[in-house]
């Protein structure tokens, strides 16, 4: 089926893009091997793969990033060699970057005339962008006020000035990398929205993304990478959600993990009324909040980003000094303690940047697996470093956790691929002993088959006792996994619910701030 | 060359593998720096020995092999043994600058502060070594107190910047600058009008020997191996301590959890605190360590017994303390490699002596070269991460490329 979709059409000029034979090697490892894509004039075509499949690599040998080792490029036919991104936008070619390349203190119009200011005599005359600008955001439907400063406007807003930056460039090829990312539901549905509108205007779309609800939602088509390597091209009124996950994973994958009921224990973690002072102003951007963790449950804060989530795990986690209030773990008052007491007393911590945190980028792998734990008799004597067993351990972890990397051990953690680092943090986070696990977007930017795997884990941790407090931007996540459900809205718990009688319709509510229901309830008990 | 790599494919996959470790691709990278540096060299030789009538063509290529040559130019054997020698000792302080730096880079700091680490050690140390009555006390003692407490004052002075950036976030190399001219002043503060200063008529801006308290670094005869017969070399067993030093740091950095710290905080200061390290103490630590490296370098050089130091300092850094920036760049931040590459730039520099004695070049002219060679030790890291990257990847493309299409000759695409 798919051969016969790939195959070379009769009429070449179905196709705006075709990348024919693609191959791009880096060092130990192909990232593309082979891969052919088409996308045809005016429609939505997904490109889905785990992560390290290189659908990151391909998009940017399409966008002028890397330069392709085998393999051509064709725009309507013609072959073209794309040598930076400037070649790429002269052919019409535009992206929406996963982290924004928007200036934070400019204006919407400021950002998205950026590079291509229109001017008289050297006089910058801002009248005729903005007035395209607004035909161009009604046109679409995109609604931005090209007034507003980037930073005052919600990061949906952000993201349709990023599409209104490739409109207004007359780009008429758009990529989006992984563009759901960071919305909330209700912004999802109206990017789908935008998108569909797109599309209908002739816009051919590039959708790159692990979520296959999305791609059902909106794809026409979908591209499959595994490994590098191409696997189908498959029209989406043909397929469904499951056919897909087992191409993109090469086994068949379940998306609702199985627990059984929580088996609640001890408190492990109790936080009352902590307060965290913001960096920038003199707000409090955790105000208040009490919960406890128990042993042996799953404790979810659901929320979008942004609203005080960060900083109150990183007051937990020792990374910040709270201003106020008190945080007990297991029994011992650690509000004032440093990290390592916390570390080794029972807390394991998957940090939400695991470059800024988790991972020291230059070190190898097994270095950054015994990040907390290189003093302990175990892996030192008489502070030399035992690297035998340091090496002995790394290797058990990576084959019990299927760390893949170029050279095992000895890889420095930069060159692995995203997902890869994250297994590395997980090995390390849940190997160590602990009692509490405080998880922030555990499953970041993963793949299914990863997904699955650490979820797996998570449940697994709870059921031999250990109480998780997990912080998720993901609401299926959040659903899937809790025991109990918080929603936190601008530094407050504004809600507790149980993930049996609450729908994610109802958390958007909370999350969005239209409700508060009485939290704190719970910090009474 | 591009027809040989079918015939040699696996000579290349070989080289290439050879190149990609980090070790080598350091070491390589240092040598096209320091080839680069002799070409540009002898450019700026050939264009004078054109220019300039005094000089003809010929001297230009002499010029070279007398730069090359470094102190075995010198005209006779003993005279090229005595410079041999006396360049071993002139290592010994450029060795320590140099690890200072390297020790401050590898642990993410820009240690420009050693001039002034480097004053305050020669303060302590000369005030030590020459107040000390040896008549008392046996003059080995004082040497060994001398040097120690040279090194206490290093790594106090050392230690400010590093407390300015963990407690207030002061960039260190501000702090560097000003407390190098701090030292600097201090040091012609508490020198002027002291007992110390030479009272002979022509050394007036200088400190007296140590060697007038009989405090000096043992010499086990070295000095007197590496002679012209006559005149005996300040060779001494200084370079050996200071090697010593650089294999304890290469242990330190690579062995041990100290060491493993250090690099961890110097990479990610915010997962080092993540993981429950005291990033602040650490930064400390490496800034205190450094200006005492530092600091070492200037006493095993007032120690010799033989120096003149000039107390004078307010208006002029002592060039040995930069100059150990280059020495760390050229030996890749590697404690061994600074050593490497601190014994070659000496041996330049005593090349550049011969060339002002031996040709129509005058001193500038030395300098001058030397200079462009220093310069071109900090495109080492450029030439590493850029062009060597570029070139193992140019290899893979095209032994990839050469199976797979099964090109007569593999690589003609450019």
């Amino acid at each position: 089926m798919s051969e016969e979709i790939n195959a070379v059409p009769e009429n070449r000029s179905d196709y705006v893009i075709e990348m024919r034979h693609i191959t791009k090697r880096f060092p130990g490892i192909v990232a593309n091997d082979d891969v052919t894509l088409c996308l045809k004039r005016g429609e939505i075509h997904a490109l889905l793969g785990e992560n390290g499949a290189g659908k990151s690599t391909l998009m940017s040998i399409l966008f002028g990033l890397y330069q392709p080792d085998e393999g051509e490029i064709l725009k309507d036919g013609k072959t073209v060699r794309i040598n930076d991104p400037n070649d790429a936008n002269a052919l019409g070619i535009g992206m929406v970057h996963q982290h924004f390349k928007l200036v934070d203190v400019f204006s919407v119009l400021d950002n998205i005339i950026l590079g291509v200011e229109p001017n008289r005599f050297g006089f910058l005359s801002k009248k005729q962008a903005r007035e395209r600008v607004i035909a161009l955001s009604e046109s679409y439907g995109l609604n931005v006020d090209p007034d507003a400063l980037v930073e005052d406007i919600t990061v949906g807003m952000q993201q349709r000035t990023e599409i209104l930056k490739m409109l207004y460039r007359n780009n008429d090829i758009l990529i989006f990398d992984e563009p759901t990312a960071v919305l909330t539901p209700q912004e999802i549905t109206e990017l789908m929205d935008i998108m569909r509108g797109l599309a209908k205007e002739g816009k051919s779309i590039l959708f790159i993304t692990h979520k296959l609800n999305e791609i059902m939602a909106v794809a026409d088509r979908c591209t499959v990478l595994r490994k590098g390597k191409y696997i189908a091209t498959v029209n989406i009124a043909d397929t469904n959600r499951e056919e897909l996950s087992d191409m993109m994973v090469g086994r068949h994958v379940s998306f609702v993990t199985e627990k059984s009921p929580a088996n609640v224990g001890d408190t492990v973690l109790e936080v009352r009324d902590l307060c965290v002072k913001s960096k920038l102003h003199k707000k409090n951007v955790v105000n208040g909040v009490s919960l406890d963790v128990h042993a042996g449950e799953i404790v979810s804060i659901a929320g979008i980003d942004g609203n005080g989530q960060s900083e109150l795990v990183q007051a937990i986690t020792g990374l910040e000094k709270p201003s106020s209030g008190s945080i007990t773990l297991c029994g011992k008052d650690v509000t004032y303690q440093g990290i390592r007491y916390r570390n080794t007393h029972g807390m394991s911590h998957v940090p939400e940047d695991r470059h800024k945190h988790g991972l020291i980028l230059d070190y190898d792998l097994k270095d950054n697996l015994v990040l907390q734990r290189y003093f302990e008799p175990e892996f030192q004597k008489k502070g030399f470093i035992r690297s035998d067993e340091v090496k002995k351990y790394a290797d058990r972890l990576i084959e019990e956790y299927d760390i893949r990397s170029g050279q095992g051990a000895a890889t420095t953690v930069r060159s692995m691929s995203g997902g890869n680092q994250q297994k590395a943090i997980i090995a390390r986070e849940f190997d160590r002993e602990h009692e509490l696990l405080v998880a922030m977007q555990p499953t970041r930017g993963l793949d299914v088959g990863a997904i699955e795997n650490i979820h797996r884990d998570i449940v697994r941790s709870r059921d031999s006792g250990v109480g998780v407090l997990l912080v998720s931007f993901e609401l299926d996540e959040v659903m899937n996994l809790a025991d109990r459900i918080l929603v936190m809205y601008e530094g407050e718990i504004v809600g507790e619910f149980d993930p049996k009688k609450t729908t994610p319709q109802e958390l958007g509510l909370y999350m969005a701030g239209a409700g508060r229901k009485n939290a704190k309830e719970e910090s009474a008990e | 060359m591009k027809k040989d790599i079918k015939e040699k494919t696996s000579f290349g996959v070989w080289l290439k593998k050879f190149v990609s470790r980090p070790g080598v691709k350091s070491v390589i990278s240092s040598l096209i720096c320091i080839l680069g540096g002799f070409v540009v060299g002898f450019l700026v030789l050939l264009i004078l020995s054109i220019s300039s009538e005094d000089i003809d063509f010929a001297d230009s290529f002499r010029g070279l092999f007398i730069i090359l040559g470094g102190p075995f130019s010198a005209g006779n054997r003993g005279d090229a043994l005595y410079q041999f020698g006396n360049m071993l000792f002139n290592c010994t302080p450029l060795i320590m600058t140099g690890l200072s730096v390297a020790l401050a880079f590898k642990t993410g700091l820009f240690n420009i502060g050693a001039p002034g680490q480097y004053l305050m050690g020669a303060m302590g140390s000369l005030i030590v070594a020459l107040s000390i009555p040896t008549s008392v006390i046996p003059p080995i003692l004082v040497w060994l107190l001398a040097l120690l407490v040279g090194i206490a004052g290093g790594m106090i002075w050392g230690m400010i910047p590093g407390l300015f950036k963990s407690l207030l976030g002061v960039n260190e190399v501000i702090v560097c600058i000003m407390t190098n001219w701090i030292a600097a002043n201090i040091v012609s503060w508490v020198f002027s009008g002291s007992q110390f200063i030479n009272v002979a008529e022509t050394k007036m801006n200088f400190i007296k020997k140590t060697s007038v308290n009989n405090v000096m670094t043992p010499t086990l005869g070295l000095d007197k191996l590496f002679s012209d017969g006559s005149l005996t070399s300040y060779m001494d067993i200084g370079i050996f301590i200071a090697i010593a030093i650089a294999v304890v740091l290469y242990i330190m950095l690579n062995k041990t959890t100290f060491g493993f710290e250090l690099k961890a905080c110097g990479f990610n200061k915010n997962a080092s605190k993540y993981a429950g390290m005291n990033e602040k103490r650490n930064i400390m630590l490496s800034m205190a360590i450094a200006g005492g490296l530092a600091a070492c370098g200037a006493a095993l050089w007032c120690l010799n017994g033989h120096q003149d130091f000039k107390w004078e300092v307010y208006q002029s850094l002592p060039d040995v303390g930069f100059n150990g920036i280059p020495a760390a760049l050229l030996g890749g931040c590697n404690p061994i490699g600074t050593v490497i590459s601190a014994i070659f730039l000496r041996y330049i520099n005593a090349g550049g002596s011969n060339l002002v004695g031996q040709t129509a070049f005058n001193e500038y002219v030395s300098q001058l070269i030397i200079a462009i060679i220093i310069y071109f030790a900090g495109f080492a890291k450029f030439i590493k991460d850029v062009v060597i990257d570029k070139w193992i990847a140019e290899r893979r493309k095209k032994s990839a490329a050469a199976p797979a299409k099964n090109k007569p000759d593999g690589g003609k695409e450019d």
